[in-house]
């Protein structure tokens, strides 16, 4: 049916087999062989359509090849290499399988040439994700889960409406760069949004990222967000609004990831707002721009998975992943707080780890595009970011107030994963061409400049500043116990409260007409039984047809009498 | 975790090489000199201002030590910020529901509580 | 064999292997032979008919006239033979099914529940090769009558209460409405035989279409239409086998059948989309699917909630009709195959997890998925198939209903559409992630520590009687293929819903 052996094919067989194989080491080898053997079928396919087929009387295209497509095919498959080695000692069979499916799904898609391709593989990490979440097997894990599914299937079925509204306008199933104006882009950009966590659309991730299991989280963070920065890049580059939608991701996050206290909830905040780099990326849509987002989202896939891991380490060592009740690990949990610390000097693009040579490209395009505003909030997001995840998240884990936790350092797999992924960010940050070689366009870009390096240096140095002054006068808000407010009040506390309302007053009503509705029908009966008695009309001699209907109008009478 | 809390002592031995040799960041003293060299890091990276040719396109950024102004004034307008939004967003963590990711403790089975005396 | 006496044998061989059953009535083992092998053979005969009339033939059967223009007779088109082929297909599961539920629950009566099973097959049968309308509802009552003592069968007051609910909405809103169409039709047409394009064009002042087909479209109570819906979940009493046949195979299916039949030949989809005499129905039929859902999320009985989700998703079939496009006829019929392989599975599931554990409220069910994987698993395609998603047959009924709303620019339609699967992932998915994730721990999380040594101890696999599980893990199964195979139920409704052959996909 193919010319080429589709990579997502190998995932779902190593998903299917993996149960088979004993549990243990040989399944996790297995689970970790799959992307390392699938990152070898991408780097070598051709560039092209390949995989075309006929289904369902539209052409499919399975695999669309191309520098776009292969690069997050390859950072995916080395996200997935990466998760799944930290998730060695795991030994739940649906938290396995799951995870195969779940990053093979995002490859899936993001080969995928045609929009109804697309829309499986959307829906397939839906569904695959959601499981990482629920293996936590708690009641608030379930009920997170629950939500993030619909928020998730939400988006696969707001695609799915612009999809064929796209067909019905243009009788084209094509995934192709698209204008914002009709009904079916603006659905297709809409359902983009939801996974790409645009502002107010953002909640499933910080309700949900932070419920999943200690690995699951790590997974979960490289693969449905960078999705659907895939997505938009490829169907919505050079869309202005993006700009905005970007600039605002990149920064309303900071305020709620300095204030939050889980510290996987902090990381997925800043997650979203990494997001907001890349979106504003899109928007530009220049070539330095794309390139940006494409290489800030290699490198945040894997600082973002570092951070995840350190934290994650934390959790599975302590039970608790607060910045409350965390404190003084450093002693005891020497290597993964180093690891930490790494991933939070790539997120903060410290000059030579990856975070740096990346975002630089997208604050460049901004600028020379005449963004000016933009340019100063990316540049604030920046100084934020270092604030909530370069600062704060390494501080309140490994250092801060000893919290008398003696955890010991995290097991070899997780060390393992740990010390590879940030081998990674600082590789990127230090030697950077390899990375620019794989992005979509060809780079002409010098990040190490004297005045970058040094305006870099001085934002960065001049953040942590301010925050020690801050930490020492005791401004610097403390962690506390709590949840803080989002967006997702509006669906977790005044929907319902609302609904409630709703549910009373119509029962009121439902009430009273039914109680009005019976005692009319009485009357009726009476008026009917008075007009047409044992002895009246039915008594005579009637055609056929008439006598019928009749029947029908007592027995439709006789029905709601049944009903009442 | 509370003030008054008593911090079990540990003994140096117990920990790992590399936890051994971090020790001194526990003394406060030694803190107060990684904020000190904080303050001659950022006086430098100030000075370097005046050594080089900045390539800049805007002319904002040709002010000596704008990177730094903006960096200091920024986060410290975030965390002022942030601090308000705390007051008027912070509610307890079974706010949503008795049972919240939130508030319920980390299944034991799912984790490893080995520590260094184990 | 000549397609006439196919046609025959389809309807007579289910009635009178009835008495063979009974005849058998002391030896279950042939008994349930006779009705397996039966079942065999009724497939075989309609699936070489389903292969003709894919061909482009109709083959057709005439019994005899009971005033002349008013016959008992038979035509097969693909609406018919699509409804036939997944009658027929799924007996042969529900058949399997039954061995395992009734020997497993040790039911009483089971011979007469075998008897009136095959009776109902065989009315199905009459309903979906119907060539008019009066052969339709002779056997469409036949089918009512013959449930009864199905829904009745334990014989508990709650039962027969239940029973006595049923055939009331059913036989009255038949009598009541439906009969009273059917005349006002052969009154106005002057003919009840089936026409694509319709029979009614010109025949009747446009200002009382809606009328008439408001008595249609109450009249055919099985479709289950709001307020018509109550006998479905009164008809939850009876045994998991007749929930099956009722809500998957034979009852509601036949009840949506017609709807389709109605809008496609009597009506005509022409005349309905240009007089818009389908307009309210569609926004009944919206409204159904949105509240019968929301029903089911408060029904914490797993049968009461599959079966709002069964009223919710009729509702799909009788809205894809009301679109009065061609896309929404083959979304709807699509559907009816579709529909009928989630819900077999689901509540295959339902009754395989009673007869294992004498469980039927869903939150009694916390961890029964860890107990029983194939059930569960077989639940879960199941659900997933019912929401819509790919791989599995049911994205591709939503897919050809959603393009038929898209088609007519019904975007409130799609609405309906979208927030319908979000809320079937509401009341559906609990079941399944509360029987995998809660209630108990998982044997070995992982490798380190204690968890590793949690292992011991932890209950075993505890499925339900071999013949409980692997019927509805075939139909789980068969749903993936329908996700693939979709493409031969488009070819064999292509002709009914683009009659000038203007396929658009």
């Amino acid at each position: 049916m193919t010319d080429l052996f589709p990579p997502f094919l190998l995932f779902v067989a190593g998903a299917l087999v993996l149960p088979l194989i004993p549990n243990g080491h040989p399944r996790s080898l297995a689970a970790v062989i799959v992307p390392v053997i699938s990152a070898y079928f991408i780097w070598m396919m051709p560039e092209g359509m390949h995989g075309q087929f006929l289904f369902m009387g539209q052409e499919l295209t399975l695999l669309r090849v191309d520098k776009l497509s292969t690069v997050f095919g390859l950072v995916f498959c080395l996200a997935a290499f990466l998760a799944l080695i930290y998730a060695w000692h795991v030994r739940d069979t649906i938290q396995q399988t799951t995870s195969l499916l779940y990053a093979g799904a995002a490859i899936g898609a993001v080969f995928a040439g045609d929009l109804i391709s697309l829309f499986i593989f959307w829906e397939g990490t839906a569904i695959a994700s959601v499981f990482l979440i629920w293996a936590r097997r708690t009641e608030g894990a379930y009920s997170t889960g629950l939500r993030y599914l619909i928020v998730q299937v939400g988006s696969g079925v707001i695609l799915l409406a612009g999809i064929l509204l796209q067909y019905v306008d243009s009788g084209s199933m094509a995934f192709d760069a698209m204008t914002l104006g009709s009904p079916a882009t603006w659905a297709i950009f809409l359902a983009f949004g939801v996974k790409c966590a645009f502002p107010l659309l953002h909640n499933w991730m910080p309700d949900a990222y932070p419920a999943a299991t200690v690995t699951g989280t790590v997974i979960l963070s490289a693969f449905t967000t960078k999705l659907a920065v895939y997505a938009l890049a490829r169907g919505f580059a050079g869309t202005e609004i993006l700009i905005y939608i970007g600039a605002i991701m990149a920064i309303f996050p900071v305020f709620y990831a300095v204030i939050e206290n889980d510290l996987r909830r902090v990381l997925t905040y800043s997650l979203n707002q990494q997001l907001g780099f890349m979106v504003v990326g899109i928007g530009v849509g220049t070539e330095l721009a794309l390139n940006g987002t494409v290489a800030h989202a290699f490198a945040s896939i894997l600082y973002q998975a570092l951070l995840f891991m350190s934290i994650g380490a934390v959790l599975f060592r302590t039970g608790t992943a607060k910045a409350s009740e965390l404190g003084g690990l450093y002693k005891t949990m020497p290597l993964t707080m180093i690891f930490c610390v790494i991933g939070a000097a790539s997120i903060s693009s410290f000059p030579l780890f990856s975070g740096f040579v990346s975002k630089s490209l997208i604050l460049s395009a901004s600028v020379h595009e005449g963004h000016y505003i933009v340019w100063g909030i990316l540049l604030f997001a920046s100084a934020g970011a270092f604030i909530h995840s370069g600062i704060k998240v390494p501080f309140f884990a490994f250092f801060a107030q000893d919290s008398g936790l003696r955890p010991k350092e995290a097991p070899w797999n997780m060390l393992l994963a740990m010390g590879l992924t940030a081998f990674l960010c600082i590789a990127i940050g230090v030697y950077s061409d390899p990375l620019y070689a794989l992005l979509p366009y060809e780079v002409v870009y010098v990040s190490y400049t004297t005045t970058h390096v040094v305006t870099q240096l001085q934002l960065l140095f001049f953040s942590a500043l301010a925050f020690a002054m801050l930490m020492r006068t005791g401004i610097y808000p403390p962690a506390l116990k709590s949840v803080n407010l989002d967006f997702d009040w509006s669906y977790r506390k005044l929907g319902p409260a609302l609904i409630g309302a709703v549910r009373y007053v119509v029962r009121g009503i439902w009430g009273g007409l039914i109680g009005t509705g019976l005692r009319g029908v009485n009357w009726g009966f009476a008026a009917l039984q008075r007009a047409h008695g044992a002895d009246g009309l039915l008594a005579r001699a009637w055609p056929t047809g008439q006598m019928v209907l009749w029947i029908a109008v007592l027995l439709g009478a006789t029905l709601l009498l049944n009903y009442m | 975790m509370s003030k008054d809390m008593k911090i079990p002592e540990t003994e140096p031995s117990n920990l790992p090489w590399l936890g051994r040799k971090l020790l001194w960041l526990d003394s406060i003293k030694n803190v107060d000199r990684i904020v000190y060299a904080l303050f001659i890091v950022c006086a430098g990276l100030l000075a370097a201002d005046f050594m080089y040719h900045k390539h800049s396109y805007l002319d904002i950024e040709d002010i000596p030590g704008f990177y730094a102004a903006y960096g200091f004034f920024m986060c410290a307008a975030l965390v002022v910020c942030a601090r308000a939004l705390q007051v008027l967003l912070k509610r307890d963590e079974d706010y949503y529901a008795p049972k919240d990711v939130a508030s319920e403790a980390y299944p034991e089975d799912q984790m490893n509580r080995e520590t260094i005396n184990d | 064999m000549s397609p006439e006496l196919a046609i025959t044998l389809t309807i007579l061989l289910p009635a009178s292997a009835t008495v063979l059953l009974a005849l058998m009535d002391k030896r279950p083992n042939l008994r349930e032979a006779v009705s397996l092998i039966t079942a065999g053979v009724l497939f075989f005969i309609v699936f070489g008919l389903f292969e003709t009339v894919l061909d482009g033939a109709r083959p057709a059967a005439h019994w005899f006239d009971v005033i002349p223009g008013l016959s008992l007779s038979f035509e097969i088109e693909p609406l018919g033979m699509l409804f036939g082929v997944v009658a027929a297909g799924l007996w042969i599961v529900t058949a399997l099914y039954s061995i395992g539920y009734m020997r497993g629950n040790n039911e009483a009566n089971q011979t007469r529940f075998y008897i009136c099973f095959a009776i109902a097959i065989s009315a199905a049968m009459g309903i979906a090769f119907a060539a008019n309308m009066f052969t339709l509802f002779i056997f469409y009552e036949v089918l009512t009558l013959s449930t009864y003592p199905l829904v009745a069968h334990k014989e508990t007051a709650d039962a027969r209460r239940g029973a006595r609910t049923y055939l009331a909405i059913l036989i009255t809103t038949s009598i009541g409405f439906q009969l009273v169409a059917i005349i006002w039709t052969w009154v106005a047409a002057g003919t009840l035989d089936f026409e694509i394009g319709g029979i009614l064009t010109d025949k009747i002042e446009p200002t009382l279409l809606p009328f008439l087909l408001a008595l249609y479209a109450f009249g055919i109570g099985k479709a289950a239409l709001m307020p018509f819906h109550r006998w479905l979940p009164a008809a939850m009493v009876a045994p998991t086998p007749v929930s099956a046949l009722l809500h998957a195979v034979a009852v509601v299916k036949a009840g949506v059948f017609t709807m389709l039949k109605v809008g496609v030949y009597i009506f005509g989809i022409d005349l309905l989309s240009t007089t818009g005499a389908a307009d309210w129905l569609m926004w009944l039929a919206a409204f159904s699917i949105l509240a019968a859902s929301i029903v089911a999320m408060t029904k914490d009985n797993l049968k009461a909630r599959l079966a709002y989700s069964t009223i919710s998703q009729l509702s799909y079939i009788t809205l894809g009709m009301a679109l009065a496009t061609s896309l929404g006829v083959m979304g709807g019929a699509m559907h009816i195959a579709m529909h009928a392989m989630g819900k077999i599975t689901l509540f295959m599931c339902a009754g395989a997890i009673y007869v294992a554990t004498h469980k039927t409220e869903i939150s009694d069910m916390d961890g029964l998925g860890r107990l029983m994987p194939f059930t569960y698993g077989a639940f879960f395609i199941g659900a997933l198939s019912i929401i819509g998603l790919p791989p599995l047959g049911g994205a591709w009924s939503k897919w050809y209903l959603m393009l038929g709303a898209a088609d007519t620019g019904q975007i409130a339609m799609m609405v309906v559409f979208m927030a319908s699967s979000l809320l079937n992932i509401a009341y559906l998915l609990p079941v399944v992630a509360r029987g995998f994730f809660m209630g108990n721990s998982v044997p070995m999380a992982h490798s380190l520590g204690a968890a590793a040594v949690h292992a011991k101890g932890m209950k075993a696999i505890r499925e339900a009687p071999l013949w409980c599980v692997i019927p509805p893990c075939l139909t789980a199964f068969g749903c993936v293929l329908l996700f693939f195979y979709a493409g031969e139920i488009y070819t064999l409704i292509e002709p009914v819903a683009f009659p000038k052959g203007a396929a658009p996909s």
